[in-house]
Parts: C-alpha cells; structure tokens; sequence
C-alpha cells in the first residue's frame, strides 16, 4: 500500500474508532444516570431533588423559638447525635447526600445519582455538578472522604468497622468498598438518620479546628451562621448561591426559650413568629387565639419501659403486672387533658411513619379497664399495689402526674423523679442499668428516623448500651435478622419483635404525641397553607428551611 | 469533786432567764405570732383539717362529668374555680388545680413541707454553725483560723447559687433540700457566735470555771453554748424566713421537693401557665402562703433581735 | 497601713484559694458529664474519646493542679456542652446580668432609702410603723412570685412591656449600640425583671437606711450641731445623711454584687440571657468548666469587693486598722 493509502485507513480507523467510543450522543446529556458500579444493582427508591428556577431575592426575619437552650455543637455534623434536635441545624447550614424532604422520604441532595451494588458490598454516588460551601470552595469527593472518616457522632463505629477503603473515582464520584455486606448502609447513610452524609468542608475544618468551626460554621445549606449568642441565640441568613433554591427569607433568628409561658407570649406579642412544644395547658389557649395558627406535628408514641423488670424481686417481673399498668391508664382522657383531643391512641411503641412498624389491625388501640386492671393485679399477688420511682419526660412533667394519678387507682404510688432534658437522656442513654433498683417506670418518646429496626436495636436488644429490655426469644430473632440478606424475611422478624413486645407488655404505648408548633400571623402563607412546612415523614421540626416565607415588614 | 462549779450559778441563771424570755412572748408582736400558730396547727393537723387527700383528686359526681366533658363518667375535673366564681363547689372552697385536686388540702399539706424544711434546716445549720463557732472562738489560734476562713470561703457564696449547685450533687427530695439549707447557712451562725465566744470567754465566770481545771469541752457545753444562744435563737428566726424562700425556689426551679407533693414554690411552678388563662388563684394562693410565713418569722425575728439586744432596745 | 492592706490581701487569696478547692470537689460530685452525652444510640468510643479530651480521665490531683494552674491565666477551661472557652462565654453574658442588677440595684436605692430616711426621721411614729412593715413585706415575698404578677398584668394583661428576654426587634429602640446607649436600649424588657430582683433588696436598704439614720442622729456629733443652733433641715440635709451614707453605700454595693449573682429565678422567669441562666444551664449539663468558672466569678467578685471595702475603711477609721 501507498503512504497515502495507509494514512487514509488509519484516519478511517480513527473515526470509528472515535465514533464507537464516543457513544450514544443522548446518554452523553444524561451523565447524571451513567452507572458508576459494575453487576447487578439493588434497588433503591430515591426520588430527585426538585430544583427550583432562579426565585426573586430572599426576604423578612423569621424568628424561631427552640424550647431549650442552644447549643452550639449542633452546627458540628460530625458530632451528630442521634437527637433529632440537630437535624434542624443541619437542614440550615449544612446538606446532605441524601435525605428526607417533604416530596421523599429520601431524595437526593448533594448527589444526583447514588448506587448500591446487589451483594451489598459497595455503595456509589456522584455529586451534583458545581457545588459550593458558604466560603466559596468548591464540595467535591475529597470532602465526602473526609466525612466520613471523621464522623464521631451516632453509629460512627458501625460505619469505621464495616469500610473497607473508600475510592475517590473524580471530583465527583466516590465508591465506598465494604468488608462485609452492609445492608442498612443506603438506611444509615440519609441524612434524616445519621450524621454521616452531611458534608462538612475539609480545609475549613482542619484550618479552623473543632471549637473554631462550632464558632463559625461554614457548610453547603440554604443558610450562613452569621452570629451567635452561646445558648441564646443565632442568627442565620440565605446563602443565595445554593443549588436547589435561594431561599425565600432572607434571615432566621433561633432563640432558645425554655419556658412555655414566655413562647406564647412571645407569640402573642409577636415577638415570635414560630415557636416549638406548644402542649399542655396552653395549647387550648394557642387554639383560640385568632391571630396564631398550629400544627399538630405527630412526632412518635409516648410508652413506658420498665427498666430493672427482670431484676430478682421486681414486682414487673410480672406479665400481668405490667397488663395491669396498660390496662389502668385512661388514654382517652388523658389524651382529652393533655392534648385538647388532638392525641391519637395508638397500639405500638414505634411511629407508624416508621418502615416495618406495625399498625391498624396489627397493634389495635389499647383498652382502660379499671376493673380488669385491679383483677389483674390481685392475681399478681400485687393486691395492695406497690411504691415506684417515676420518671417522666421533661418538661411534660403534668403529663407525668397524670399517668401517676391514673396508676395510683390500682395502687401504684410513688414520686417522680423530675429531672432535667440532658439528665433524662442520659439516664435513658444508659439503659436500664442507670436506674438504681427494681421498681422504676420511665416515659419515654422517640421519633428516629430509620425503620421500625432503628428503635428495635436500640431499646430492646439486649447489648444495646441503652437496652430496657432483655428476652432470649426477641434476642434469637434479633440476631437472625442481623445474619439475613433477604428485605422480606427481615421485615418478618421485625414484625415479630414487635408483636412479642406487645404481646408481653415489655412497652406500654400511650398515645401518639401532637408535638404541637405554633406560628404567628407574619408567616406566610396566610390561612391553611402553613401546613406544607411539616410534610415531610419522621420529622419533629418543620425543615426544610429554605421554603419558609413570611411578610417582610421587619 | 463534790463542789459545785463556781460556773454553775451563772448556768442555773441562764436557764431562769429562759424562763423569763418565755413569759415574755406574750409580749410579741399579735399579729406574727397570730399567723405562725395558725400555720403550725395547719401543719401539723393537716390530715385531720384538709377537706381532701393531698394527692388524690376530689371524686366528682356523673352530673358534673357531665357538665363539663359531655361524659357521665370521668377521674377528675379540673380547674374548678374559688368561691367566689361561679361553677364554684362547696367542698373545694378554693377550687381545684390541673389534676382535679383540692388547693385547700394541698396549701394545708404545703405548710407541712414548708415548715418541716425551714425549721429543721435552720436547726441543723445552727447547730453546725454554733458548734463550729463556739470551737473557733475559744479553743484559739489554728482552729480559730481554719474556721474561719472556711467560713469565709462559704460566705462568698451567694447562697441560691450554692444552693443550687448542691442540688444537682444529690438530686430533688425533701431531705436533701433540708441538708442543702444546712449545708448553706451555717456559715452564718458561725460567724455571729465566734464574735460572741470572743467576748464572753473574758469573762468572770469562764476564767474562773478554767482555774478550777475544768475540762474544755466542759467549759463550752455549760458555759458559752447557753450563752451563745441569744444570738443563736435572733439568728435562727431570720434564717427561717430566708430557708422558706430558698426551699420555694428551689421547687420552683424543679430541684426541689419534687411531685406530686405539694410544696407551695413547686405549685407554683406548675400553674404558671394557668396565670397566662387567667386562672390566677391557682398562682397567687401558694404565693400567698409564702409570703405570710416568712413575714411573720421575719416580724418575729426582728422583735427578738430588739428585745434580746439591750443596744437596740431604744429604737 | 500597708501591713493591715497586706494581712487582708492575704486574707483574701486564702480565702479563694478555698472556695477555688470547695467549688472543684462540689462540682465533681454532682455526677459525669461524659454520661450526659451518652445518649441512646450514641458511640461509645466516641464518648471515652470525650472524656479523655475533656480531661476527665486523669487522676483528681491531676485534674486540680491543672485546674488551678489555668486560673493563674485566667483560663477557665472550654464550656463540656457549648465547647466555647468558658471565659468568652461568661464575659459575653456578664453584661446582661451587669445591666439588670445595676437597673434592680438603682430601684433598690429609690424605693429604700426615701422611705428609710422618712421612718427613721419620724421615728415610732405612723410612718416609721408603715416603713418598717412596708420593707418587711419586702423581704418576705420571693422575687419570683413578684416576677408572676408583674407578668400577668402588665406583660400578658395590659400587654405594656415585653417579656421574652431582651432584644427582640419589636421593643428594642433602633439606635446603634454604643457603651452609653447599652444601658437604654432594652429598657423595656428591663423594667419588670429589674423590679422583681430590686424589690426584695429595697426592703433591706429601708432598714439599713434607717438604723443607719437613727445611729448618726443620736450621736453626739450631730447633738453638737444642734446645739450650735443649726436649723434642722440642716442638720439632716448636710450632716446626718452623709455620715448615714457610709454603711447604707457599702451595704448598697455588696447588694449588688449579689443581685448580679443571685438573679437566677428571676432569669429563669423572664428569660434573660444573663449568668444565672448560665449557671443553670450548666449545672443542668454537669458543665464542671461552666459552673466552676461561674461560682468562681461571683465569689472573686464578692471576695474584691470585702477586700476594698475592708481597706476603705482601714483607711477611714485608723481603730480598724491598728486592731489588727
């Protein structure tokens, strides 16, 4: 062959070449779904993120009132516990890969494509393109590394055991290899369950340390921290440059408010635009007020556990005992004092927003029967009833007197034991060993976020560090479950844990709490519509923030 | 030995004066004294006086079931209004609170606890204090300085913060309010009594009782706690109308005497939203109740503390 | 002189040096804090983590030299729960606690002392009878139960004054915050806390006033000077009430220090962001650093303040000092 007739056949083969490699033209555009894993996928069901065209610029104060005090290390996500408490700061100032908004229970955030390999064995996401932190610098892969390897917070140790190495793939891509199958990863890994995927920015961390960074926060959110009063108070306002959205108010005001009285005057004033924790004796008054506006906000079932129940000598030892206490407790009136009737009664200990939590039919509501209670009661041997030490869930300490009075009918009596919001969890942190004898009740309420098994692992497996309950039968069925593979078999056992804790009376479920929010009438907009800030599932506060909008008169 | 102590004459004194210092109360003030009797028999006679349990709500009839929740059936009702309202009931005068309780009964049992730890608080503090003051004043040099500057350290202390701050090293209960106002407050009886030890232990009798070779403690069990104990009985009297407020605040704060018992500051803690509802009886009561005993201890106290002083005696 | 002023710097010092010791065992006794963030769920290795970085792992000897190793620059460790250094955090709230009590303290002064030179001036009389209750009254109502009604009627009542804490855009003048106009700016949200906290001390400045009074008009100074045929009105106006000044002003200044320091009910009740709330906050948290530097503050601030006192008047009346 010619020279010539060779370069022609090389160009030749260059240009199918060129034209093999380069591809469908259409997948091209659509790079965001290229998958980045190799072999057979699992399922996942995430919606996408609803990006909104350019709005007019954010406007108006909104000011919040928390019903404690602040606390700066929120604004940490690697130290994130799992006290939904902090999720509010999150949606704020930081994003995540993945999580809950009101369109999804998981939706993507700071991804816009996520994998999880069939075997379990590797999880994929590829960041959106064009992300920045509030500084300027770009969110890349470097920082979901980053993350995660410095993730102190809830489940951190589960995460750190189960990695095998992390592989940066481009600025964009990251693979997470695991040791073993790690099946609750995608469950873990939403922002609305852990801390994990809330990005924090690398180089500003490092350079500003950990106090620096509570000082200043810097992340990829809808807003900047701009001031803060140490428990007081802080000030954000919009980061105009976030991807999904600007935001609709320019700045929020968080204070921290503990008193009841002071939030509905605050309100009243209009001082307050949003205030949290509006039950109890002031809520008829919040329903009556022409100007104030609320929503329910059905967080989780309140229950009682019965920590030292199978102690020697207990008297709760007894099924029938702790039959005794369901039976006594006259929900429906409590639910009419407590929660002007807005309370729903409910048969199981876990939100039914919860995957996997049994519901309807499944958990009926519970009875008050008096009678039967005492019945129940003599039969126990417990006739005369017995002395308890009660500790109620601060700051519903009425709501505590309450249960108390309806117990003291079958005979049980005795003190509570009030303590404050960081005690109580501390308490509740270390299970049943922290309280000290056999004849202790505690009301508890816990609206986690991450299936039916979240509340399961932590509070009736027997090593939990914050275990109440211990049963060889819950135990076997537990640990079968954490050996499966298979969503439906575990889904069974959930079930069945749930079923033999009901059955046996370890938790007495009282009624599904209205964690009632207030607004105030700047907050717009005006009449019914408020409602949307509180669609989304498993979620006690009203995030996200960046679609709250109010008058702009200050 | 066989001899009476030269000291004993000046004891068998002290104890006539007692004598003399009780005929003198009915020289008191009326209306304190008035007051304070009626607190004390409402405390004391509580179960015998209060129309209702302390604890258990007032049982209700079905027709006032009915006229307030539409049911013929129901535990309690709540937050029935005094007297002089309408939808006032006879038996509970003072109408009921959140839970269906009697306020009458509960105010009555509230004096109890009111009472029980204010006196039994001041009392322990006194004690430490004058004992501690008594050893600081007369046995000299290392445990006079150690003392007081112990004492000194403990008096800088604002004495709700400190009181607070001991109430989170054992918790909320009644007993362990009533060691806090020990542990707090001794200081100041230790102070006044050192000062006082300071100038008696000049005297005839006690330099005379030493000569004699009588023992120490001796000297200080006989001779200067009887004679200590004006200041201590002036000082002891103030102190109750400060122990009373401090155990409300306390409660009130909730780290005090924790529910259901019905301490006046912690039921006024728990109405404070019903003073938003206009339900102030609810607040005002306990309010009420505080404010006339440690008004009348105060009144008490002042008019011991001119009698027992002759310097003040003119003014 | 300068023995007596060093005898009672060293008085002082000794003094703190106990309360420092006192304030460090009370603390440790009140429980971990490292629990109080075990919360259900949470990591234990990151909580051992916690405690190690908060230094709670070494031995008590350790953990005091450091302590006070600290003290002597003035470095109070970082706050467990805000992890700020406790320092910043304190000197950001004093000014509020400053600002009320100096506003209850002002109160204080002219509800107490008109009314204490008035009974003292008519002694035994109606008024005097009045005064004497009036300040009783005073004293024997707790300044929370008085921080209720003054909510009730004049916050949610006639809705005349705000009560949520300071600051809040509906009550604050909009002028720029300098160092004069701080004083002024949250009056509104200071008048009723500051009223609560000043009205249980007015009744202790009454009767300091008057016995005060009562001590300098029998005195034979002041017998002189009616003698010299000086009219009355002189006589009080111009000798009595500034020689009754002394005990009433040294009185008055240790009355404030402690309404700095005791305000935390009534902080609590109207949410005002000052050192009481600090403190209870902290105790809440088992805040060893928080609450240590807090109790520590008040007490040093109590302890310079005898301190100047006693100097004061070492060098005011030369008995005091040579007594020594």
């Amino acid at each position: 062959m010619t020279r010539r007739a060779w370069t022609q056949t090389l160009l030749a083969l260059a240009a199918a070449l060129a034209l093999l490699t380069a591809g469908d033209p259409a997948a091209a555009q659509k790079s965001g779904a290229a998958p980045i894993l190799t072999g057979p996928l699992a399922k996942l069901d995430i919606k996408p993120a609803q990006i909104e065209t350019a709005r007019s610029a954010p406007k108006g104060t909104l000011t919040v009132a928390m019903h404690f005090a602040l606390d700066p290390g929120w604004l940490d996500p690697l130290e994130h516990i799992t006290a939904v408490t902090m999720q509010m700061y999150d949606y704020i100032v930081h994003d995540a890969m993945i999580k809950p908004m009101p369109y999804g229970f998981v939706t993507y955030g700071l991804a816009e494509h996520a994998e999880l390999s069939a075997d379990f064995r590797r999880a994929a996401f590829r960041l959106r393109p064009g992300l920045k932190f509030h500084d300027g610098q770009p969110l890349t892969t470097a920082d979901v590394k980053w993350t995660y390897e410095n993730f102190k917070g809830a489940y951190a140790k589960l995460f750190h055991d189960k990695l095998e190495h992390i592989q940066i793939v481009d600025d964009r891509t990251i693979v997470f290899h695991f040791k073993e199958p790690f099946i609750d990863f995608m469950d873990l890994y939403n922002g609305g369950v852990s801390g994990i995927g809330w990005i924090v920015p690398r180089n500003y961390y490092e350079k500003a340390g950990r106090d620096g960074f509570k000082a200043k926060p810097v992340g990829a959110g809808p807003y900047k921290l701009v001031g803060q009063q140490a428990g007081v108070q802080m000030t954000f306002e919009a980061f105009e440059g976030y991807w999904r959205r600007t935001p609709a108010t320019k700045t929020i005001v968080v204070k921290g408010v503990r008193d009841l009285t002071a939030r509905m005057a605050g309100l009243q004033t209009g001082e307050l635009d949003l205030a949290f924790g509006m039950t109890g004796k002031l809520l008829s008054r919040v329903m009556s007020d022409p100007n104030l506006r609320w929503d329910p906000n059905y967080t989780g079932p309140w229950w009682l556990m019965f920590p030292g129940y199978n102690e020697p000598g207990s008297p709760f030892r007894d099924k029938r005992v702790r039959q005794a206490v369901s039976l006594a407790i006259n929900r429906p009136f409590l639910i009419k004092q407590e929660t002007q009737g807005i309370g729903k009664p409910t048969g199981n200990w876990i939100s039914v927003e919860n995957r996997d939590a049994l519901q309807g039919q499944e958990a009926p509501a519970l009875e008050f029967n008096l009678e039967k209670a005492k019945q129940v009661m003599a039969q126990a041997g417990f006739a005369a009833g017995f002395e308890v030490e009660y500790t109620p869930f601060p700051p519903y300490f009425d709501m505590g007197e309450r249960i108390m009075n309806d117990l003291r009918a079958i005979g049980i009596r005795g003190r509570m034991q009030t303590l404050e919001g960081p005690a109580f969890r501390a308490k509740v942190g270390g299970g049943r060993k922290s309280y000290p004898g056999n004849r202790n009740i505690v009301q508890n309420i816990d609206p986690r976020a991450g299936g039916a098994k979240a509340n399961i692992a932590v509070y009736a497996v027997c090593d939990s560090p914050s275990s109440f309950i211990c049963d060889p039968q819950i135990e076997a069925l537990w640990k079968k479950h954490q050996a499966s593979l298979d969503l439906g078999e575990r889904e069974r056992l959930v079930k069945q844990i749930q079923r033999i804790i009901l059955d046996e009376h370890y938790f007495v479920p009282i009624y599904l709490n209205p964690f009632v929010h207030a607004v105030g009438p700047r907050v717009l907009p005006e009449g019914d519509g408020f409602h949307r800030y509180w669609d989304t599932l498993n979620a006690p506060y009203p995030w996200p923030w960046e679609i709250w909008e109010v008058k702009a008169d200050r | 030995m066989a001899t009476i102590p030269i000291g004993a004459d000046r004891t068998i004194a002290t104890r006539r004066a007692a004598r003399r210092g009780l005929r003198a109360l009915r020289q008191a003030p009326l209306i304190p004294l008035v007051i304070l009797a009626v607190l004390v028999s409402v405390a004391i006679l509580a179960p015998v006086l209060a129309p209702h349990g302390r604890l258990d709500p007032v049982k209700p009839t079905q027709e006032r079931c009915l006229a307030k929740y539409g049911t013929p059936d129901c535990p309690y009702v709540d937050n029935v209004p005094p007297f002089w309202s309408r939808g006032s009931r006879l038996e509970t005068p003072l109408g009921t609170d959140f839970l269906g309780r009697d306020v009458l009964s509960r105010l009555m049992y509230g004096a109890r606890i009111s009472l029980i730890v204010a006196l039994t608080g001041a009392l322990f503090a006194g004690a430490i204090g004058t004992v501690l003051g008594v050893l600081a004043g007369y046995m000299g040099r290392w445990w006079d300085e150690i003392i007081m500057r112990i004492t000194d350290a403990w008096l800088t202390l604002p004495s709700l913060v400190f009181a607070i701050l001991l109430s989170s090293v054992r918790g909320p209960g009644l007993w362990n309010v009533v060691l806090i106002l020990a542990l707090v407050f001794w200081s100041r009886y230790s102070r006044a009594v050192r000062g006082e030890v300071l100038s008696i232990r000049e005297r005839d009798f006690v330099k005379l009782a030493e000569i004699n070779g009588i023992g120490k403690l001796t000297i200080m069990w006989r001779h200067l706690i009887p004679n200590v104990m004006n200041t201590v009985m002036v000082l002891f009297s103030l102190q109750v109308g400060v122990a009373v407020i401090i155990e409300a605040s306390l409660s009130f704060l909730g780290v005090g005497v924790p529910p259901p018992e019905p301490s006046w500051g912690l039921m006024m803690a728990q109405e404070r939203e019903s003073l938003m509802e206009g339900r102030w009886w609810l607040e005002i009561f306990p309010g009420i109740c505080i404010t006339l005993l440690v008004l009348s201890a105060n009144m008490l106290g002042d008019w011991l503390r001119v009698r027992l002083d002759p310097q003040l005696r003119n003014r | 002189m300068k023995k007596y002023v060093l005898v009672r710097a060293l008085y002082s010092v000794v003094t703190l040096w106990l309360l420092v010791t006192i304030i460090f065992a009370l603390v440790r006794l009140t429980g971990d804090p490292v629990a109080m963030k075990a919360e259900a769920g949470a990591d234990a290795a990151y909580v051992a983590q916690l405690r190690q970085s908060w230094g709670l792992d070494q031995p008590l000897h350790r953990q005091y030299l450091s302590f006070i190793g600290r003290l002597f620059r003035a470095d109070f460790g970082h706050s467990f729960e805000k992890s700020l250094p406790v320092r910043d955090i304190y000197f950001e709230r004093l000014p509020n606690s400053l600002k009320l009590g100096f506003a209850a303290f002002l109160i204080s002064i002219v509800l107490g002392v008109p009314f204490g030179m008035l009974s003292a001036l008519k002694v035994n009389s109606w008024w005097d009878h009045v005064g004497k209750l009036v300040a009783l009254f005073g004293l024997s109502m707790p300044g929370f139960f008085l921080g209720l009604v003054l909510i009730m009627i004049f916050g949610t009542g006639l809705r005349w004054l705000p009560v949520l804490g300071k600051g809040s855009s509906a009550f604050v003048w909009s002028v720029p915050s300098t160092w004069v106009t701080f004083w002024f700016r949250d009056w509104a949200h200071l008048v009723m806390p500051a009223f609560a906290l000043g009205w249980y001390f007015s009744g202790a400045m009454l009767r300091i006033t008057r016995s005060g009074m009562l001590e300098v008009l029998g005195s034979d100074f002041i017998k002189l000077v009616r003698l010299k045929g000086v009219p009355e009105r002189m006589v009080v106006a111009r000798h009595a009430l500034k020689n009754s000044m002394i005990p009433v002003l040294t009185f008055a200044g240790l009355n404030l220090l402690i309404m700095v320091n005791v305000a935390v009910v009534i902080e609590v009740i109207f949410n005002w962001p000052g050192v009481g709330q600090l403190l209870y906050d902290a105790l809440s948290n088992r805040d060893f650093p928080m609450v240590q530097g807090v109790v520590l503050m008040s007490g040093l601030m109590i302890v310079l303040l005898n301190f100047t006192i006693d100097v004061l008047y070492g060098y005011v009346d030369p008995r005091i000092r040579l007594s020594l």
